[in-house]
């Protein structure tokens, strides 16, 4: 009998790779989903054991032993993986025409998996690697620029990690995670691991897991990355492959919590470690947020908008408390689903209209109703309306970080949401409503499987927003405590309370008041969106009279000053300079003059004689 | 097992809430106009104006989310106010968390926007534009004096605020409360929507914005929702800064004092730009509010 654990790690990759090898169409469709909808599967199956007892697997290559474990933490972040990974297979099922891309999907989806269940850094990195390589060969399909900025920020990263580890496993010994923390935790006291040493390796893991996170400064990668592959496979790239930074975070407080306690200390009251982490994620939400209300382009605007709310995991990470965490892990699943559903409308949108552009958009929610419900639907939890799943995570966050008494990291909360309102309702106006540009008269509705997916992904945001203590209850297991409080419907902290049963009744309460008045008032007559008010201007169908470029010029114009700076532009120039000064050590040297390779070989031979090598 | 009393007082503080809240809207016309010397409309005005626009026998609609916006934002104006401790009538006040209630009084804003922005008029889309930027210029300031608030009295629960205030003074008694609410006040012009932040409506531009479109039914739904949300919002401000009340009569003295507070300083000032006023927030307020964040820690 095969492990289950592999079951769940392998099945993506073994479907990829089997509809990449059979590659007809049809087939290729259905492995590829069965195969994405196995770990799911398996994991709903093994819910009811983990709790109790977690399910260990360790196999022995070569001389390393790769540790997996199915414990409560890993359980979450796998099934919210899991979730999305299956909404995108069904996507992929009418957005993707070529095996190419089921094959490396499939792959980056083992990958992810691979790395919240490994609990030891052989397979942590090698399937952290997997993950990355299969989501750069995604980009480099269809952009090469993109996935080399992707590229050369994740091995900036990949080395950094390794670096960090090879450390670690100098100091420790040790690869294993349950190792490590034991060492680490023992040698707090001891103090063998100098503070220099701990703050590099802290260094060390916070860019590497800054990168996959898209932390600000290591962020320009994402934008590019997000919006240039197939978008249903973004839907899983950024809700599931982003989540693996954030767990990355998590991981560094679970092996070298103490010990970063004991070197740093405490900065006013708040662990300094964790006061970085938190400054990362606050100054990543409004940065990232304030671009993306700038952006002109869907696939732009959503990239933006996930850096963003990654931003929101790491500060809640950051503020140290339980509370913290659990708004955290309540924010990972709530990220992925309602972004994970963003994606797929995005998907179906530009499925049906070919168009990615704001400018080329408009009046679409006539046409794709369903569509426009479900994009409706994420865009009231990403903006945080009760009683959406979004609210509850974004409540919790804003519960720890006050409570955390981290004010200016509580008001870049603030700010993120009102910024998060002003570019979810950007996307509204432009795509589905206003005059439609005369060549959309004929889209329609997206195909059924995309419709499936954006269901599997909007019913969750509804009913945990609903009953949001189904989420915490189980936060509360793996944080090993009543962090939160409360029912199903209740969240109790220690200074606040949500109802989100009762702010659902009043809700409906006032809808219905105001239904009744609406419908006991007079008859309507349904007039076209050219017939409107123009201070006497009669509206003729040539002009497209809906602001669709350029939409919040006037914040461009209160942040130029800002606008002026910027990171991406920054690498790219670093890049241009190493590129220039590479051409002209080339053109230096190898000029093509044998001469002067004559005397290379010759300075090269004086040197190893002097050094006393030959 | 219907709570009955609970169920009587929601009705008698809707009704109450609604009608106050139409007398708050003549009240600010008649003393705009007596400010400005004019003569101005009785202070019953808004309710004819509503009764009349409701008697209309047809009106137009750009199809359903049009339809859908105006009851959205009732519905959630009406859900806001539930929440907010009124007087001596909880609601479902001892449920009530300061970020739920201020989630609850944007979403409002939510339900105009999008009945707005269905209708495919400029005009409307352009009010759209400036009433997002004025949120998001306004709530670095807002959310800044909220946390100040719940750092100093340590809950977000509204009705223990109350209860503390009740006890050991008004908030606006405490220094750092006090700039505080200087910030608040600020920001509550912006959120009332009126001079120097009412770019949203700017009647004489843009006439009106959102609100341009609408009509018949849907405009008495949009009155009637503005009665409500500035009953809300009054009320609370009375309760985070004011102490809250006893009574109705209580309460109401303090909502027209706030409101007083907030017509005078209307009819000084002209209207802001859009990027003015973003600049503006995100200085002055910005700065207070950072003071008073940081002498509540």
């Amino acid at each position: 009998m095969i492990n289950e654990l592999m079951i769940i790690l392998f099945a993506p990759l073994i479907a990829g790779v089997v509809a990449w090898a059979l590659d007809i169409k049809g087939i290729r469709e259905a492995i590829g989903i069965i195969g994405a909808a196995i770990p799911l599967a398996y994991l709903v199956k093994l819910y009811p054991t983990i709790i109790e007892n977690p399910i260990d697997y360790s196999i022995t290559v070569s001389g390393f032993t790769l540790q997996f474990q199915l414990n409560t933490m890993s359980w979450y972040f796998a099934a919210v993986a899991s979730l999305v990974g299956l909404a995108m297979a069904f996507g992929m099922a009418v957005t993707s025409r070529e095996s190419y891309d089921w094959l490396f999907a499939l792959m980056s989806f083992t990958g992810v998996l691979g790395v919240f269940l490994s609990q030891d850094f052989v397979g942590f990195f090698l399937l952290w690697e997997l993950m990355t390589f299969a989501s750069f060969m995604m980009v480099l399909r269809r952009n090469r620029h993109e996935s080399l900025k992707y590229f050369v920020l994740s091995v900036i990263g990949a080395y950094a990690m390794l670096i960090a580890i090879g450390m670690l496993y100098a100091k420790t010994g040790a690869l294993d995670f349950a190792s490590i923390r034991q060492v680490l935790y023992m040698d707090a006291a001891m103090g063998t691991i100098t503070t220099r040493e701990t703050a590099i390796i802290f260094g060390l893991f916070l860019t590497a897991f800054g990168v996959k996170a898209g932390a600000v400064p290591l962020h320009v990668w994402a934008p590019g990355a997000y919006s240039e592959t197939d978008q249903s496979y973004t839907a899983f790239f950024s809700g599931a492959l982003s989540k693996a930074g954030a767990y990355g975070f998590l991981l560094l407080y679970i092996l070298m919590g103490y010990k970063l306690y004991a070197a740093f200390g405490t900065f006013h009251n708040h662990l300094t470690f964790a006061y970085i982490i938190a400054w990362i994620g606050a100054i990543t939400v409004v940065v990232a947020s304030f671009l993306a209300v700038l952006q002109e382009d869907i696939r732009k605007l959503f990239a933006y908008s996930s850096v963003g709310q990654v931003g929101y995991i790491l500060l809640a990470f950051g503020l140290g408390s339980t509370l913290g965490f659990a708004g955290g892990l309540f924010h990972v699943l709530s990220h992925a689903i309602f972004k994970g559903l963003f994606w797929l409308v995005t998907a179906a949108i530009i499925l049906q209209t070919g168009k990615t552009q704001f400018k080329d958009m408009g009046g679409l929610a006539e046409k794709m109703p369903f569509t426009f419900a479900m994009g409706l639907i994420a865009v009231l939890s990403l903006a945080g309306i009760p009683p959406m799943a979004g609210f509850a995570s974004k409540w919790l966050i804003y519960e720890a970080a006050i409570s955390a008494h981290m004010p200016l990291v509580a008001g870049a909360i603030f700010l993120g949401s009102a910024l998060a309102f002003a570019y979810v309702v950007r996307f509204l106006y432009a795509v589905w409503f206003g005059q439609r540009p005369s060549d959309l008269e004929d889209v329609k509705e997206a195909p059924l499987p995309l419709l499936i997916a954006m269901a599997l992904l909007a019913i969750p945001n509804l009913v945990f927003g609903v009953a949001p203590g189904l989420v915490t209850q189980y936060i509360n297991k793996i944080l090993g405590g009543e962090v939160v409080g409360g029912d199903y419907y209740k969240l109790v902290t220690p200074t606040g309370t949500y109802n989100a049963l009762l702010v659902t009744i009043a809700l409906v309460i006032g809808l219905a008041i105001a239904g009744l008045v609406y419908i006991y008032g007079a008859k309507t007559r349904k007039i076209p969106v050219t017939n409107t008010y123009q201070s006497g201007n009669p509206v003729t169908e040539e002009f497209n009279l809906s602001i669709r470029r350029n939409f919040y010029k006037p914040l461009a114009e209160a942040l130029e000053f800002w606008l002026k700076y910027s990171w991406d532009r920054f690498y790219e120039r670093v890049a241009g300079m190493a590129e220039d000064f590479a051409d002209s050590l080339r053109q230096a040297f190898y000029n093509g003059n044998v001469q002067s390779y004559s005397w290379y070989l010759a300075i090269v031979l004086l040197i190893l004689a002097l050094w006393g090598v030959l | 097992m219907i709570d009955w009393k609970l169920v009587l007082e929601v009705i008698g503080i809707l009704i109450y809430a609604t009608f106050m809240g139409f007398i708050f809207m003549g009240i600010e016309r008649k003393a705009m106009a007596r400010i400005q010397r004019r003569v101005g409309p009785p202070i019953y005005q808004p309710i004819i104006d509503t009764l009349k626009l409701l008697g209309k026998k047809e009106s137009v609609s750009h199809g359903f989310i049009y339809d859908f916006g105006p009851v959205f934002a009732m519905g959630a104006s009406i859900a806001a106010l539930l929440f907010i401790p009124i007087a001596n009538f909880q609601l479902f006040s001892s449920n009530a968390d300061l970020i739920v209630v201020a989630y609850l009084l944007e979403i409002p804003m939510l339900g105009i926007m999008l009945g707005a922005m269905s209708s495919g008029n400029p005009y409307s889309a352009l009010g759209v534009q400036r009433g997002l930027l004025t949120m998001v210029a306004m709530q670095l300031p807002y959310g800044l004096a909220l946390i100040a608030l719940i750092q100093h009295w340590g809950t977000f629960k509204l009705s223990e605020i109350v209860a503390l205030q009740q006890t050991q003074g008004w908030s606006i008694l405490v220094p750092a409360l006090f700039v505080a609410m200087i910030v608040f006040d600020i920001v509550f012009q912006a959120m009332l929507g009126l001079e120097p932040f009412d770019i949203v409506s700017a009647p004489a531009e843009i006439s009106m914005g959102p609100m341009v479109e609408y009509g018949g039914k849907h405009a008495a739904l949009l009155f009637t929702q503005h009665a409500i949300q500035l009953f809300a919002e009054t009320a609370f401000f009375a309760v985070l800064f004011l102490g809250g009340a006893s009574n109705l009569l209580e309460l109401l003295i303090k909502q027209i004092a706030v409101l007083f507070i907030a017509i005078f300083v209307a009819s000084i000032y002209p209207r802001f730009t859009i990027d003015q006023a973003a600049k503006f927030f995100w200085k002055w307020p910005t700065i207070l509010g950072i003071i008073a964040v940081l002498l509540t820690v």
